[in-house]
C-alpha cells in the first residue's frame, strides 16, 4: 500500500516541479533539480529489488529473531513517540510565549521546583526540550528554572509515564520511582545551578522566531521532532536487538549480577543509545537480565543525558555550559536512581 | 545515502514508514508477531498520523515551489529546500542554526534510519519468535502472584485444553495437585533440548512486546520430537516431580505424551 502511493507521488512531484519552474528563477533551477529525492529513489529501488532478490536468502533464525525484536521495539514505541511529538509540537505552536513568565513564581528558588513540576504536565520531547528551555531563558525566565524544566519535561510527562506503565505491566513502583527520581534530579540540578552557576558559562540564545500560520508551525515542529527522535529510536532498537541476539546470555547475567556495575552499565548505555524518552521504557524492559534498579538508572539518565542531548546543548548553550552541566546531571541522576531503586524497587 | 535529507525525502520517509505500519496493523495481523493484540488501534492511529503528516508535507513542499513563481515564498519554500542540499552536511547545518532552532529544513541524516524498520518489515518479514529465541533464554518465567491463589478443580471428562502457563502454574504451585491423572491438551511449538532426544513444547509470553518475551516450556516425553518450530497439539498427563524441593536453575514441568497432532501456526502466536 505504501509502495503504491509512493510510486504515484514520486513522478508527479517531478513533473510538477518542471512545469512550475518560473522564468525568473533561472538561478535556482539547478538546485531544485538537485533537490530531487535521490536518496529516496535509492531506498525504493533497494526495496523493490530486495523483495525479489534478497528476501529468500534472509531466513536465518538468528537474523529473523533479531529483526522481530528490532521491529517489535520500533512498532511498540512508535505510537507513544507520535503522540508525544504531537503534543509537544502543539505546545510550541499554540502556547504563547508570555504564558511562561506569568506562570512561574518570581523568586528563583521557588521557580525551580515549579518549573520542574510543570514538566509533569507539559509533554516535551527531549529534542524539543532544549529549544523550549532556550526560548524560556530568552523570554526572561531564570536559567536555573528553565534548566529544571529542560531536565524534567522529557522525563516525567504523562505520556512517558504511561509508556513506562505499559512497558512494565504490574510494576507501578517502577513508574513512581521514575517520576520521583527524575523530578528530584531536575530540581537538585536547578538549585545547584542557581547557587553555583555563573552567568558567563551560559550563552543565552536570541529568541527563536516563529513563521507562518500556527498550523504550519505545528506541522513543521512535529515533522522536525519526529525525524530527529525517530532516527534515534531506531538506533536504540538496533542496539537492543543486537544485544539481545548476539551477546551471550552468560555475559549479560555476569554483568547484571554485580549491582553497581549493572547500574553503571545501564546508565552509560542510556547515554550512548540516546533513545527518546517516550520510547526508552520498552528498550529498558527488553533488558531482562538486569535488575529493576539498573533499569531505573537507564530510565532516569536517558532523558537527561545522552549523546544527542549533549550535541544539542553544546550547540544551543555553548561548550562551557555543557562541560559543567552534563557531568553534574549524570552523577546526580545515577546517584538518585540508585538510591530510589534501593528504597523502592 | 549520506546526503542530507531534503524536504521531499523527509516527507516521503514519513509516508513510507506510515504505510508500513498501516500494512502490518490495519491490513493484516502481522502486528501480532510483535506486540499484544490490544495495541492495534494505537498502531493504526500512529501509522495514519505519519501518513497524513508526510502527505501534507509533500503538498506543502509542492505548493511552496509553485508559489515561488509569484515572487513570494511561503514558509518552507525553495530557500529552505535549498538549505538542505547546498549544505552537504545537512545535520551540521540543522544543528548549526540550532540557536534559533526548529527551522532547519535540511533534515538530520539520522532520519534515513527510519527506513530500516520498513526494510525489515518488507524484506525479512520477521516471524513470531520461535525456537531460536526460546532456546536462548533458559531463565524460568517470572512467578506470578496469582499463582498462589486457589486453582479451580478440573471438572468434566476427556482431555482438558489448557494454556501452557496454566499447566506450569498448576504443576508447581497447586497444593491439591489437580493435574494428577488428568489428560490435558497443550498447544505450542517444538524446541529441541540441548540434551539429545528430548524436546520442549513451548509458547512465548509477552510482558509488553516481543523484545521482552520469555518462553514457557514443558518437557515432553513419550513421543518422537517433531522438527524445531513445528506447531503441535500434545495430549498427555503430567509427570509429578520426583524431587522434594525445587532445585536451582531452570526446571520445566514434564508431560507424558500419548498423542501429537501437527497444526497450523495460530494467528496469535503468543500466549496472553
Amino acid at each position: 500500500m505504501g509502495i503504491m502511493s509512493r510510486i504515484h507521488t514520486g513522478p508527479r512531484q517531478w513533473t510538477d516541479e518542471d512545469d512550475s519552474l518560473p522564468p525568473d528563477s533561472w538561478g535556482r533551477a539547478p538546485s531544485v533539480r538537485r533537490a530531487l529525492p535521490w536518496g529516496f529513489v535509492l531506498v525504493v529501488a533497494l526495496l523493490v529489488v530486495g523483495r525479489f532478490a534478497l528476501a529468500p536468502h534472509l531466513a536465518s533464525p538468528a537474523l529473523q529473531t533479531w529483526a522481530t525484536i528490532f521491529v517489535a521495539i520500533c512498532v511498540q514505541a512508535l505510537p507513544f513517540l507520535v503522540f508525544g511529538v504531537a503534543l509537544s509540537a502543539a505546545i510550541t505552536a499554540f502556547v504563547p510565549a508570555s504564558f511562561w513568565t506569568r506562570a512561574l513564581p518570581r523568586r528563583p528558588a521557588a521557580a525551580v521546583p515549579v518549573a520542574g513540576m510543570a514538566g509533569a504536565v507539559l509533554p516535551g520531547c527531549e529534542c524539543a526540550s532544549v529549544p523550549v528551555a532556550s526560548g524560556l531563558m530568552a523570554r526572561g525566565v531564570t536559567p536555573a528554572a528553565a534548566l529544571a524544566f529542560l531536565l524534567a519535561s522529557p522525563a516525567i510527562n504523562p505520556i512517558v509515564l504511561v509508556a513506562t506503565a505499559v512497558a512494565f505491566p504490574g510494576q507501578p513502583l517502577m513508574v513512581a520511582a521514575r517520576f520521583g527520581a527524575s523530578l528530584v534530579v531536575a530540581v537538585l540540578v536547578g538549585w545547584l545551578w542557581l547557587r553555583f552557576g555563573r552567568s558567563d558559562w551560559l550563552r543565552i540564545p536570541s529568541r527563536p522566531h516563529g513563521e507562518g500560520s500556527k498550523l504550519a508551525v505545528f506541522g513543521d515542529a512535529m515533522r522536525h521532532d519526529l525525524l530527529h527522535a525517530g532516527g534515534f529510536l531506531i538506533v536504540g532498537g538496533l542496539a537492543a536487538a543486537t544485544l539481545n541476539v548476539l551477546v551471550p546470555r552468560e555475559w549479560l547475567t555476569a554483568v547484571a549480577q554485580v549491582p553497581w556495575l549493572a547500574v553503571l552499565v545501564m546508565a552509560l548505555l542510556a547515554v550512548l543509545l540516546s533513545i527518546c524518552s517516550e520510547a526508552d521504557a520498552f528498550v529498558a524492559a527488553s533488558m531482562t537480565a538486569f535488575s529493576p534498579t539498573a533499569k531505573l538508572a537507564f530510565l532516569v539518565v536517558g532523558p537527561m543525558v545522552d549523546l544527542k542531548l549533549i550535541a544539542l546543548q553544546v550547540g544551543t548553550f555553548g561548550r562551557a555550559f555543557a562541560a559543567r552541566f552534563v557531568p553534574l546531571t549524570f552523577v546526580l541522576a545515577v546517584a538518585v536512581s540508585a538510591l530510589s531503586g534501593w528504597l523502592l524497587l | 545515502m549520506a546526503a542530507a535529507v531534503n524536504r521531499l525525502s523527509q516527507n516521503l520517509i514519513l509516508v513510507l514508514l506510515g504505510g508500513a505500519v498501516l500494512r502490518i496493523s490495519a491490513f493484516s495481523t502481522t502486528y501480532l508477531n510483535y506486540v499484544k493484540p490490544g495495541f492495534r488501534p494505537f498502531l493504526i492511529g500512529a501509522g495514519a498520523v505519519l501518513l497524513v503528516l508526510g502527505l501534507t508535507g509533500l503538498v506543502q513542499a509542492w505548493r511552496a515551489k509553485e508559489g515561488a513563481g509569484d515572487g513570494h515564498a511561503p514558509a518552507g519554500g525553495p530557500p529552505a529546500g535549498g538549505n538542505g542540499h547546498d549544505d552537504p552536511a545537512g545535520d551540521g547545518g540543522g544543528r548549526g542554526q540550532g540557536h534559533g532552532h526548529g527551522h532547519g529544513h535540511g533534515g538530520p541524516r539520522i532520519a534515513w534510519l527510519m527506513c530500516l524498520p520498513v526494510f525489515a518489515i518488507f524484506l525479512i518479514a520477521p516471524p513470531a519468535l520461535g525456537s531460536f529465541a526460546a532456546a536462548r533464554s533458559d531463565d524460568p518465567p517470572p512467578r506470578r502472584s496469582q499463582a498462589l491463589t486457589a486453582f479451580t478443580p478440573l471438572d468434566g471428562k476427556g482431555p482438558v485444553d489448557m494454556k501452557i502457563s496454566e499447566f506450569i502454574a498448576r504443576a508447581w504451585d497447586d497444593e491439591k495437585k489437580s493435574l494428577t491423572g488428568r489428560t490435558v491438551r497443550l498447544t505450542g511449538f517444538a524446541v529441541p533440548s540441548r540434551k539429545p532426544g528430548r524436546w520442549y513444547l513451548t509458547r512465548m509470553q509477552l510482558a509488553c512486546c516481543a523484545a521482552d518475551a520469555f518462553p514457557l516450556k514443558v518437557l515432553v516425553k513419550g513421543v518422537e520430537a517433531p522438527p524445531a518450530d513445528t506447531w503441535v497439539e500434545v495430549t498427555g498427563t503430567w509427570i509429578p516431580p520426583t524431587f522434594e524441593k525445587m532445585p536451582n536453575g531452570a526446571v520445566h514441568p514434564e508431560l507424558s505424551a500419548t498423542g501429537l497432532v501437527e497444526i497450523d501456526a495460530p494467528a496469535e502466536p503468543y500466549e496472553d
